[in-house]
């Protein structure tokens, strides 16, 4: 069988748990075998419910001390359903837990590990996946013979659609020595946004070039006014000017929205890492030779503190 | 007491990429201590400064990773083990050549970066600790020592973060805002050059192959308009004209 992980919210499976989906019917179908799905966590009766449409048998972890995430009791899990299965193929979106877990099973399952996975064509003896690599600056073809571990990259697959009612069945994972070595003693939630920066159309960053943690009230105006989401540069989050959640780039968040602005930011390659899939990219520096201008669709060359309120004048005028 | 840190040594992200018969060309492109490895380097180093007892580097890869090693011992490092290995390889496959080493140095916590600049790739630590047996703490942002085989640490999840205590030895990932890394010193390079690189060959600990085969790889470069507007006198106008843009040609708003 080929297994996999469903990210769910606490009520149903999130987006990216749709996306794995997608990529686990495709391996199946290859292999000529069903899929299974797993969900882990505690009291997941709603989530359970909703999971099981998407699969033909769905291993349910659902204990109390599973109510918090370690990789040790994931991978526990996830080792006990893949061998329950007899699992070729393990897929799991590539969220930061979902990549952290899944490198251990693989290790476990002495697997060929394919992360972030854009697509990709399996075949009966093995999986051919295209994904990012050097900071997203390369596309790369890469081959793993089963078993495979694959987690999939956010927003690259469609989301599946249900099919049925899946055979629901109740995963027993005793806790030994390994995943007692964690003990969560705190749990911090990240404050929740309008639109998550993420999944957000429409993403308006501000860098340095803002000057200041006031300056980004009119960031914040601009992004609520294209229902987007407001994103920082690492020279921001550094400053103190925003949240870290807010971050854009190799050690912040990868974005790839419709349209993407970029307001007093020089483009850094550590930034372009994180938003050069944008469909659009819109930049406003007073610096000409910003190397983020060669990285634009548009660009306006002139001091965003003129630019930017220009620009929310012009958005609402268009709305009216 | 004993720190770790794995490092690597890759392309620096302004270098220009070259692409030769379907593979990337790394033989003109500056090389360096990935980014997010300096945290690692700098997280051994202070606990040895803090509690004694040595840091140590790990490293992976072709003889030009010693560049990268010098760089650390340069920050503050004792001494490295270079596991020396020509040709691709997998996180995975690293992972358990490293723990061999690993096994045998027997350090009290590892560190390393939370995703390598080249492979973009977040799975080594992780793999270092389940070829190990150890727990993994990803995308840590604090670090605590609370005694010889207890550690506090705080790291982020998909929403938000944890704080978690940790039974050493353990590794943990790093990135930005765990600490800040410092610069190599004139006499800090100075004493690195005296400093110990035990070097291993790949095969004596049991790298044949790799799990995962590439079979190509392309740089690819989306092709921006770069209509560039001046806004310089009149920015009312350009930013009008922007979003007249933006509506009308991108349709994106």
């Amino acid at each position: 069988m080929v297994l996999v992980y469903i990210d769910h919210d606490g009520k149903k499976p999130k987006k990216g748990g749709l996306e794995a989906v997608t990529r686990a019917r495709k391996i199946a179908a290859a292999l000529g075998t069903p899929v299974a799905g797993l969900i882990v966590g505690s009291g997941l009766g709603e989530a359970a419910e909703e999971a099981k449409k998407y699969v033909d048998t769905l291993y349910v972890v659902d204990a109390p001390e599973f109510a918090d995430y370690t990789a040790e009791k994931w991978t526990a899990a996830a080792f006990a359903a893949a061998e329950k299965a007899e699992a070729r193929a393990v897929v799991a979106s590539a969220s930061r837990t979902g990549r952290t877990w899944t490198a251990r099973l693989a290790t476990r399952m002495d697997a060929g590990l394919l992360e972030d996975v854009l697509e990709l064509e399996p075949s009966a003896e093995a999986v051919v996946a295209k994904r990012y690599t050097f900071l997203n600056r390369v596309l790369e073809t890469q081959r793993a013979a089963y078993p495979v571990v694959v987690t999939t990259k956010p927003n690259a697959a469609p989301a599946a659609e249900p099919k049925g009612e899946g055979q629901v069945e109740a995963l027993e994972v005793a806790l030994g020595e390994l995943e007692q070595k964690v003990k969560v003693l705190e749990k911090i939630q990240e404050e929740k946004k309008r639109v998550s920066l993420t999944e957000a159309p429409v993403v308006v960053t501000g860098g340095r070039g803002m000057g200041s943690a006031e300056a980004f009230r009119l960031v914040e105006e601009l992004a609520d006014l294209l229902g987007g989401a407001v994103g920082a540069t690492r020279a921001v989050v550094d400053a103190g000017w925003r949240p870290y959640a807010e971050q854009v780039g190799q050690t912040g968040k990868t974005v790839q929205p419709n349209l993407y602005i970029a307001l007093g930011v020089s483009g850094a390659v550590q930034h372009q890492a994180g938003m050069n899939k944008s469909k659009v990219v819109v930049a406003v520096n007073k610096d000409p030779d910003a190397p983020i201008f060669k990285e634009s669709d548009y660009g306006i060359v002139g001091d965003v503190h003129q630019v930017l309120p220009a620009m929310i004048e012009a958005v609402k005028k268009l709305k009216d | 007491m004993k720190y770790v840190a794995i490092i690597r040594q890759v392309p620096d992200g302004e270098a220009k990429l070259r692409e030769e018969g379907g593979r990337i060309d790394l033989s003109g492109a500056t090389m360096i201590l990935d980014q997010m490895d300096e945290y690692a380097v700098e997280e051994a180093i202070q606990l040895k400064e803090q509690h004694g007892g040595e840091a140590v580097i790990v490293a992976f890869g072709p003889e030009r990773t010693k560049e990268a090693i010098r760089t650390a011992l340069a920050m503050g490092a004792d001494r490295a083990v270079f596991v020396k290995h020509e040709g691709d390889a997998d996180p995975v496959t690293e992972a358990k050549a490293l723990a061999k080493v690993l096994a045998e140095e027997a350090p009290t916590a590892v560190f390393t970066g939370g995703q390598q600049a080249d492979w973009d790739s977040y799975a080594l630590g992780p793999a270092v600790a389940e070829a190990l047996g150890w727990p993994v703490v990803a995308w840590t942002t604090a670090f605590e020592l609370l005694g010889e085989d207890r550690a506090k640490a705080k790291h982020d999840l998909d929403e938000g973060a944890q704080v978690v205590e940790v039974a050493l030895p353990a590794v943990f990932t790093t990135q930005q805002g765990l600490n800040e890394p410092r610069y190599p010193t004139l006499p800090g390079i100075m004493k690195a050059k005296k400093k110990e690189i035990k070097e291993i060959p790949a095969e004596e600990l049991g790298v044949t192959g790799t799990k995962v085969e590439i079979l190509g790889q392309t740089i690819v470069q989306i092709e921006r308009k770069q209509k560039i507007l001046d806004g310089t006198k009149e920015p009312e106008k350009a930013a009008e004209e922007l979003i007249r843009l933006l509506h009308e040609e991108a349709k994106v708003i």
